[in-house]
């Protein structure tokens, strides 16, 4: 049977406080960023840029196409059952800045591709001239959204499908539309996938949100000529002229509403007739060979995807420690610390991200379960939207907002601030990987406590947190990574006074110190990756499975 | 057609689950096979119908009509199967359930079979329903026309009663047993209750191992 949560250590004067301290940030936050969107002639001059039009189409382009693949491609792997989640939580934790610095190394006209295949199938001695990355069509940005937005869609549909209640009803619908005719193919596209779909609403539209709005990813891989429109309007909001500033927040905006538009199509599109008709249109002839081919490309999808992380990871690796490399060998001629020893003779980049990281995962945990435990769950249900905003509103509009924020509390260019920045950031997510687990515990072992003569407190000392330890640990793993991953609201709101990993490793992508590049990317995936595999250990239960 | 099937072995990596077990179910009849929980009852119906799981071993034989099906994959056997849970598809509507198990053709027909089977269960006034908002005993009612609607070749029964109060039990076991003579296919029911019993001739125990 399926507990119901229930919360008899509801507190609604503590909850208040505890939403008053999150709400009044988040609707400053939002406040101030409506209020620089309110300039008619920013609006104006907006519309009037050349530049416009085309990043418009571009952020399009790329936002929606890399959307809809990561969808596609995530409903193709769950098409057949895989040991999934081992591989998730290191894929997960490749930051996407990281991952398309990796890839830049990987595609670039001197990377390994095509060192590998010169000059003996190129003819190529030299770097050709060709833009395989930073294309003007956006295919190399599309590329590490898709490669990005899979597993995170992956662990968000699994998060559900593993649940024991669901993946048993789902296995026996499966098994019945087998008996009805269905191939296993069949079957998971007209009964599994319709079914999964609209649990991945808010994932999809934090996906959709991220794939429109980024920026650091755009700046590393995107198109330049012109660039997306939120790097365009990143690049006026950097201006030293007021007026590009408000045209730059108006664009923010222009993404926003874009984002709207999509997010209302793409949802319209989910419930057209069209898809009833296909879910009911009867089975056709299916034979075993299908089913098993369709299992072969399951896997398939998966190995590709799991192949270019992998590839991504070593090229950032050697790259970090290659000295002179002319093109087109293979194996560089030297091999050198000098970038590592940079990146560890910059130790206050190192140490502003870590306490940056600890502090802000620390704070969202602490908060997260607060709230959890204490607000009544109509609170918790009708609070979700807005204390998920930051994950949907696009960064570029979510940094103006959080500026005016630091401006108008005194926090501007403080450490105080930066951490409010991240710890805002970061909450979002430790709540969504922790509400599940949270909030499905079983509440009749509170009663067995108290009935053995237990207060609240030695319930959650000694029951409660023992037991969600995996997901506690999981949760601050989450929120850490999220820290470290944060690059507008470090630069806007630190105003450059502040340099993260994050920061140094997209701003040096855009020059020609390959190796230090690759040793503040692979940094920057190795410090979430610690602290997930320290959770993971934490967390681990202490008894073992036969 | 008749249903013939032969368990040599059926078996899980630690132990033998049934053992020895032949039964030969005549058309529009409904053998009875009981035994405690844990005595290979459901896997029975699982190897039947080709839904075994990957780590049970069957060894035996599974015909329908003289012709061996136990090589071909489950959608190709034509053998309906009815859980204990209804498995009504949340996302679609009574109708869009039923037109799923309608095999592909002509519209109008399959529109036509469907609200025959309603008739049949008598639930034609919920065509356009929600499952969700049907009792239990019409969402049993409901699952029971699906699974005819495929034109199975021969029916199992896996508790489809237990779920149901005694009342409803009795409407839809009579219901069931009607409906299987009518359409003339051999059905086997998996129960743990033997007021389920269609006829104490055909019924089969199993006996849980080591017991």
């Amino acid at each position: 049977m399926v507990q119901q949560h229930t919360t008899p250590s509801s507190s609604p004067p503590a909850a208040f406080l505890l939403l008053a301290a999150v709400a009044l940030p988040l609707v400053w936050s939002l406040w101030g960023a409506v209020a620089a969107g309110l300039d008619a002639p920013a609006w104006a001059s907006l519309l009037h840029d050349p530049q416009t039009l085309r990043a418009l189409g571009l952020s399009a382009w790329t936002g929606l196409l890399s959307a809809a693949l990561a969808t596609a491609l995530t409903a193709w792997i769950l098409r057949t059952p895989h040991r999934l989640t081992r591989w998730l939580a290191p894929l997960l934790a490749v930051p996407h800045a990281a991952f398309a610095i990796g890839l830049v190394a990987v595609l670039a006209p001197s990377g390994w591709i095509l060192r590998a295949l010169s000059p003996w199938a190129t003819g190529l001695d030299a770097p050709p001239p060709w833009s395989t990355t930073q294309d003007p069509w956006g295919l190399g940005l599309i590329a590490v959204l898709v490669a990005k937005e899979v597993p995170f869609l992956l662990w968000a549909a699994l998060a559900h499908l593993q649940r024991p209640d669901v993946a048993q009803r789902l296995q026996q619908e499966l098994r019945l539309a087998h008996t009805l005719g269905y191939s296993a193919s069949a079957a998971w596209w007209r009964v599994g996938w319709p079914q999964v779909l609209p649990r991945l609403t808010a994932p999809l539209l934090a996906v959709l949100a991220y794939s429109l709005t980024v920026v650091d990813v755009a700046l590393v891989i995107g198109p330049t000529t012109p660039p997306t429109l939120a790097v365009l309007a990143w690049q006026w909001l950097q201006d030293a002229d007021p007026a590009m500033n408000a045209q730059g927040a108006a664009a923010a905006w222009l993404l926003a509403g874009v984002l709207l538009v999509c997010a209302g199509a793409i949802g319209a599109a989910f419930r057209a007739p069209l898809w009833r008709l296909r879910w009911t249109r009867g089975c056709a002839a299916s034979t075993a060979q299908q089913a098993h081919s369709s299992a072969l490309t399951s896997a398939g999808v998966l190995t590709l995807l799991a192949s270019v992380y992998v590839a991504v990871l070593m090229a950032l690796l050697v790259g970090s420690i290659t000295g002179h490399w002319p093109f087109p060998q293979l194996i560089p001629d030297t091999f050198t610390w000098a970038a590592w020893q940079s990146v560890l003779g910059s130790g206050g980049t190192l140490w502003t991200t870590v306490w940056l990281a600890l502090a802000s995962a620390c704070v969202a945990l602490a908060w997260t379960v607060a709230w959890l435990e204490w607000a009544p769950p109509h609170w918790q249900r009708r609070t979700q939207p807005l204390l998920t905003l930051p994950l949907v509103l696009p960064a570029v509009l979510w940094v103006v907002g959080l500026h005016r924020l630091a401006l108008a509390w005194g926090l501007d260019t403080t450490g105080a601030g930066l951490w409010l920045a991240h710890t805002l950031a970061c909450l979002p997510y430790v709540l969504l990987a922790l509400q599940g687990p949270y909030t499905g515990f079983d509440a009749r072992l509170r009663q067995v406590a108290a009935t053995l003569g237990h207060g609240p407190w030695t319930f959650l000392l000694q029951v409660k947190w023992p037991l969600l330890r995996s997901a506690l640990c999981a949760s601050f793993a989450i929120g850490f990574a999220v820290s470290v991953a944060q690059y507008l609201p470090t630069l806007y709101v630190g105003a450059g006074r502040f340099a993260t990993i994050t920061t140094e490793a997209v701003n040096l992508a855009a020059g020609g110190q390959r190796s230090l590049t690759a040793a503040f990317a692979w940094l920057q995936w190795l410090l979430p990756v610690l602290v997930f595999a320290l959770a993971a250990r934490l967390g681990r239960s202490q008894w073992k499975t036969p | 057609m008749s249903l013939h099937v032969h368990i040599a072995r059926l078996a899980t990596p630690a132990s033998t689950l049934v053992s020895g077990l032949s039964l030969t179910i005549a058309p529009g009849t409904v053998h009875t096979l009981m035994g405690d929980s844990g005595s290979g009852k459901s896997s029975v119906l699982a190897a039947i119908c080709g839904t075994l799981a990957p780590e049970l071993v069957f060894e035996g034989e599974v015909q329908l009509d003289g012709v061996h099906i136990d090589a071909l994959p489950t959608q190709a056997r034509r053998v309906g199967i009815l859980f204990q849970e209804d498995l009504l598809f949340a996302h679609m509507t009574v109708r869009e359930n039923l037109l799923f198990a309608v095999p592909r053709g002509v519209q109008a027909d399959r529109e036509a079979q469907v609200q025959q089977a309603l008739v049949d269960v008598e639930m034609s006034a919920y065509l356009h329903a929600n499952p969700a908002t049907l009792s239990g005993g019409q969402r049993a009612r409901v699952a029971l026309a699906r699974a005819l609607l495929a034109r199975p070749r021969a029916l199992l029964l896996d508790e489809p009663f237990s779920k149901l109060d005694t009342a409803l039990r009795e409407r839809m076991r009579t219901l069931v047993f009607a409906l299987v003579k009518a359409r003339a296919i051999p059905a086997l029911l998996v129960t743990h209750d033997a007021a389920d019993i269609a006829d104490p001739a055909l019924c089969t125990h199993l006996q849980q191992r080591g017991q």
